[in-house]
């Protein structure tokens, strides 16, 4: 067990860090934090991929000099996905803030709960 | 021919250009020729993939010259090919709706950013159609988020901004799954290609049992969100009644649809009926695709507002396709895909309907539509058509998936779920009859209204009316429609 969490460290903060996030935009009615939690979550998957693309002692996918064998190199499409997702995850953000600006111009308030109806259907 | 097999990209790549020709025109007139121009282009494209598919039965264009498991490649079966031909038609017919009256409902200069969105949408709902690369469909995913977000909030009242809000914190929560689930995914095979991942995953199912079946609930929550998979549909009714009516209807038609699509992919084609037989999910799916229909419905009647009403019907009717899925068998998934063609074309015609009784009678409650068919009678004709065939009358494509429904239902050896199924069609006729009948008889319901004194003029009202036309081929033509499907289905 202990072994486990020791070799797995860098994964396990990754799902803890995602638990946090999904919460925090799940849970918390402020608008502003809702969006600081799509943040860290959408962070906790990148690094999730990027830890999974990394291998201990082995170089970036960059050719400097000599090829040094397919053996010296990292994979470098988890790094490449992120980069997309990270773009991808700044336009959500980007969206979601103007649209607080629309929501506090209308409404005088960031907070849903004083907005939302609690009606049950 | 290698150059056909690069339709299916380039229809995608027409959209996208386009959308981002339309905000540099100055006319309103001419942006309307052009997106419905290529509304038509891209129809005829997919119209000659289908077509193509039809003859070699299933194709793959690689994009890049890249093969399969290192490249994007688009598969494309029957299936993919049907779904396609769908999501274009009712784009197509919506644009066209809208090209009479979209400028009434939004204000004059947001018109053009109404068709950059639409392309935008319906290019993000092809590609994840047919991508067979997850983190591809990912992208087209949020794309399609966004996209729809705008739609809803386009229209800039308050009620629209807060829908939209809803929409797109849960629609964040289900894309933020998706993303770990493919992560999990790509940690166990390296692969992000679907065929890849499927082979891969054959082999080390062994040891990795817990991560496939967090992996597997991770998609099914997360596009079950974008779906409005029951207790998680709470977003749709606020979003597709309080966006403007061509939005609504492309909402409710298409845009529901495509997670359901790419949920079918992950399920049976990624993770494939080895590995699910194993699981819970198929049968989590059935639970809340059966609660959903029951419940959408109960909810569906007792609203006021009739585009609400409508709204809420699209939550039972998504429970009927996930109803199909859960019940596994290849009948079961054969009439989901169908059912997904089936609700597009009438749930596009009623919320279209719909739109034009509350623009032509300036009223949104269903209290205030009595004697509307006397006012409207080709309008009520066609919502009537659309309630009868979410009824299940024989011969309406709403009939050939409830009686297929009913029949994968025996085939899987649970006799009670055709109650459900029962029921279902039940509330249906208790929320969508009132309105016909008090709509067209009745003396006091038509005292004081003028025969035809609200219609539309026929031009304006031509999409509908083809929209309800394809409908009923669907209806009547679902033989050989099914049969085409169900030669796509994984083998159990």
């Amino acid at each position: 067990m202990i072994s486990f969490l020791a070799s797995h460290y860098f994964q396990i903060g990754t799902v803890i860090l995602f638990g946090v996030g999904f919460m925090t935009l799940l849970l918390n009615n402020n608008l502003i934090r809702k969006i600081i939690g799509l943040n860290i979550m959408d962070t906790s998957i990148f690094l999730f991929f990027i830890t999974i693309g990394y291998t201990g002692g082995r170089e970036a996918p960059i050719i400097n000099g000599a090829f040094k064998g397919i053996d010296a190199y990292v994979t470098p499409i988890p790094t490449g996905l992120m980069l997309t997702g990270i773009v991808v995850a700044v336009s959500t953000t980007a969206f979601a803030l103007a649209l607080t600006i629309l929501f506090y111009e209308r409404f005088g308030t960031i907070d849903l709960s004083e907005v939302m109806d609690s009606r049950g259907d | 021919m290698q150059g056909l097999h690069l339709t299916s990209l380039l229809s995608i790549l027409i959209l996208m250009i386009t959308a981002f020709i339309m905000p540099v025109i100055k006319q309103r007139q001419l942006v309307t020729k052009i997106s419905l121009a290529t509304m038509g282009v891209v129809l005829v494209m997919l119209a000659l993939v289908a077509v193509d598919v039809a003859r070699v039965e299933h194709y793959t264009a690689t994009i890049g010259h890249y093969d399969a498991p290192f490249g994007i490649t688009f598969d494309i079966g029957p299936i993919e090919a049907v779904v396609g031909v769908l999501f274009a038609f009712v784009s197509t017919m919506v644009v066209w709706y809208a090209s009479f009256g979209i400028h009434k409902e939004i204000k004059e200069n947001r018109v053009k950013l109404f068709y950059t969105l639409i392309h935008l949408l319906l290019a993000s709902l092809l590609g994840i159609v047919f991508t067979s690369d997850l983190f591809n469909s990912f992208v087209f995913i949020e794309v399609s988020t966004l996209a729809a977000c705008g739609l809803i909030a386009i229209k800039d009242k308050p009620e629209n901004i807060k829908a939209t809000m809803k929409y797109l914190i849960l629609s964040s929560l289900g894309s933020g799954l998706v993303l770990m689930g493919i992560a999990y995914l790509y940690s166990m095979t390296g692969h992000l290609n679907m065929r890849a991942i499927h082979e891969t995953l054959q082999v080390s199912v062994a040891g990795n049992e817990r991560a496939i079946l967090v992996s597997l609930t991770m998609f099914t929550i997360g596009l079950g969100i974008k779906a409005a998979m029951f207790p998680l549909h709470i977003w749709l009714p606020d979003a597709h009644a309080s966006a403007p009516g061509p939005s609504s209807a492309i909402l409710s038609g298409i845009v529901i649809k495509a997670p359901v699509v790419l949920l079918f992919k992950v399920l049976f084609m990624v993770y494939g009926h080895e590995i699910l037989k194993d699981t819970v999910i198929l049968n989590l799916i059935l639970i809340f695709g059966a609660t959903g229909m029951i419940m959408g419905s109960l909810f569906a009647r007792v609203q006021t507002d009739l585009k609400r009403m409508v709204a809420y019907s699209s939550v039972a009717q998504m429970g009927y396709i996930f109803f199909g899925f859960g019940l596994g068998n290849a009948m079961g998934m054969t009439i989901a895909i169908y059912h997904i063609l089936a609700h597009g074309l009438t749930k596009s015609c009623l919320f279209l309907s719909v739109s034009s009784f509350i623009e032509q009678t300036g009223q949104r409650d269903i209290d205030n539509m009595r004697g509307i068919g006397r006012e409207m009678p080709i309008t009520l004709a066609i919502f009537s058509l659309g309630g009868l065939s979410m009824v299940g009358i024989p011969m309406l494509p709403g009939f050939v998936s409830k009686w297929n429904l009913a029949l994968a239902a025996i085939d899987y050896g649970q006799i009670f779920l055709l109650l459900i199924i029962l029921a279902s069609s039940l509330l249906n006729v208790s929320y969508y009859f009132p309105i016909i009948i008090n709509g067209y008889f009745g003396n006091a319901n038509l005292e004081g209204k003028i025969y035809k004194s609200k219609m539309k003029p026929v031009r304006e009202l031509v999409p509908l009316i083809l929209l309800s036309i394809m409908m009923v081929i669907v209806g009547f033509g679902s033989g050989p429609i099914l049969d085409w499907i169900a030669s796509a289905m994984p083998s159990l």
